[in-house]
């Protein structure tokens, strides 16, 4: 069982389809259009923008249109508990406690010769 | 099973009167292993290694002297490679499978060091046939924060969005 945020519920939703995690892998690495953002798939425009518009309404990305060309880019705010200083300190803690749990358990799972004491 | 109520408290111990949380961080966490097995977790290099800093960072160095004035170093290595620098800390409380102190604003032997940040404190106790363990971190003057920003983990929050891309992709 895991107690999660609703922002967290709602940042894991939008990406839990192979397409959204892959723009948002793209947009990782800077703004792109949506020309840009959709020609590595196979896939029918109006299809495309589904899913861009579940990462927009999730909160993932966010869209400004200049002349016919919409630019999406990440959006800060779905992440916004990593912003400032205590964010980012709670960002560091909260991944280093999910390795030390994930870690503890492969620990556990290992043959009890591993387990000496000191 | 693990529980994660990072800085939402569902149970164990009160906060601590001085607890500020404009400046401190509680995270608490209930993990099906023994005490025995966190303890060594946190103290020992060899598995310390293998989860301080979230991913893509990795450790590089870690140094531990397991008594109080005792050293704890953590050198951190960026995800293009690079070790950052590292200055040494030290333990102020060592108390076997029960809780664990230690700070920045002192080097080993007590020497107060240069660029004071924070002071961690963990506890953990056995829950069942498990362990609730709970980690505070004390900051200082948020002005201090220029030190970690150089460490690397103010630039945006790429390692974040890195680990949740990673997690849901594990979600299959």
């Amino acid at each position: 069982m895991a107690i999660r945020r609703p922002e967290l519920d709602r940042v894991f939703h939008a990406l839990s389809h192979p397409a959204r995690l892959a723009v948002v892998e793209r947009l990782s690495r800077g703004p792109a259009s949506v020309s840009e953002l959709a020609e590595p798939f196979d896939m029918a425009l109006p299809s495309f923008m589904q899913h861009l518009g579940v990462l927009e309404s999730g909160g993932l990305v966010d869209s400004t249109k200049e002349g016919r060309v919409r630019t999406y880019r990440l959006a800060p705010t779905a992440l916004a508990e990593a912003e400032g200083w205590l964010g980012a300190q709670r960002a560091l803690w909260t991944g280093r406690l999910d390795r030390l749990d994930d870690y503890l358990l492969q620990l556990r799972d290992r043959a009890p010769d591993d387990e000496e004491s000191p | 099973m693990i529980q994660r109520a990072d800085g939402h408290r569902t149970g164990g111990a009160e906060l601590p009167a001085d607890h500020d949380p404009e400046r401190d961080l509680v995270l608490e966490r209930v993990v099906d292993v023994p005490p025995e097995l966190v303890w060594k977790a946190w103290t020992r290099p060899e598995h310390l290694k293998e989860w301080f800093v979230p991913r893509p960072w990795s450790i590089a160095e870690v140094e531990i002297d397991l008594r109080p004035g005792g050293v704890f170093r953590v050198a951190m290595r960026n995800p293009e490679g690079e070790v950052m620098p590292s200055s040494p800390g030290c333990y102020l409380e060592v108390v076997e499978n029960r809780r664990l102190v230690w700070t920045d604003a002192l080097g080993p032997g007590y020497r107060p060091s240069a660029e004071p940040f924070f002071t961690a404190v963990v506890t953990m106790e056995p829950e069942g046939s498990g362990t609730r363990y709970v980690a505070r971190a004390i900051h200082g003057d948020p002005e201090a924060r220029a030190k970690h920003e150089e460490m690397g983990f103010y630039d945006g929050w790429g390692t974040v969005l890195d680990q949740m891309v990673e997690y849901v992709k594990t979600m299959g």
